[in-house]
């Protein structure tokens, strides 16, 4: 928070182009994208679980995944109250990090749930 | 936090028992000689419901989200530090500035 708001301040006179430069608190945000790991990875770990128990086997599994993170995004956003804006950078924050991650943990817990259901 | 976990624990509860379910289901249709065509009725039931409570223990276990802004709420600063009958205001730049002729706004 404390080097990139000075410097933004200190500058505003001088020129006018440092202005756009958005400050915000590095922290708050680093603590914002732990809360949104934490929850795509739980929920990949929970929609690999549902996928191997229903049986997906294929394209529908990775198809299911995409809906499983969808409804997790927009859960994500209602958390953040819809002022995305306020508690993060960008739309990718809330949108894709934390993707491909849940991706590898998704494909191991539907295969574990899968075999364990259905294959022994 | 103690609810959203507990509702987590109970989701995880649930697929479990959703998975047993399975199991047995596979059983009897191995008995009965039949082919697997997707779960029984009640068991995407438990799944739905074990899906719900594990969203609402994603969003609600991991805590709150923090404001970024610098002009919010919550981190714009309201209060003084504790030690004020310790700060100094007065220090030897402005006898020596005033000295020289230079004025200083009090």
């Amino acid at each position: 928070m404390a080097g990139r708001s000075d410097s933004g301040s200190s500058e505003k006179k001088s020129s006018e182009a440092t202005n756009d430069v958005p400050t915000f608190s590095a922290e708050n945000l680093q603590s914002n994208m732990k809360i949104i790991y934490y929850s795509r990875t739980f929920m990949s770990i929970i929609g690999g679980v549902v996928a191997g128990i229903l049986g997906f086997t294929g394209l529908t599994g990775f198809i299911f995944y995409f809906l499983v993170m969808a409804i997790t995004s927009v859960g994500l956003i209602a958390k953040a109250k819809f002022s995305v804006n306020s508690y993060f950078d960008s739309w990718n924050r809330i949108l894709l990090d934390g993707f491909m991650g849940g991706l590898m943990s998704f494909v191991l817990f539907w295969t574990f749930a899968y075999d364990i259901v259905h294959i022994f | 936090m103690g609810l959203g976990f507990a509702v987590g624990v109970l989701g995880v509860l649930i697929l479990g028992h959703a998975a047993y379910s399975t199991i047995q289901y596979r059983g009897l249709l191995k008995i009965m000689e039949e082919e697997f065509s997707g779960p029984p009725m009640n068991v995407v039931l438990e799944l739905l419901l074990a899906f719900l409570f594990c969203i609402w223990a994603a969003l609600s276990v991991p805590g709150k989200f923090l404001p970024i802004n610098p002009d919010s709420e919550e981190n714009r600063i309201v209060s003084l530090p504790d030690n004020l009958d310790f700060m100094i205001f007065n220090h030897r730049a402005k006898v020596s500035l005033s000295e020289i002729g230079l004025k200083l706004k009090h």
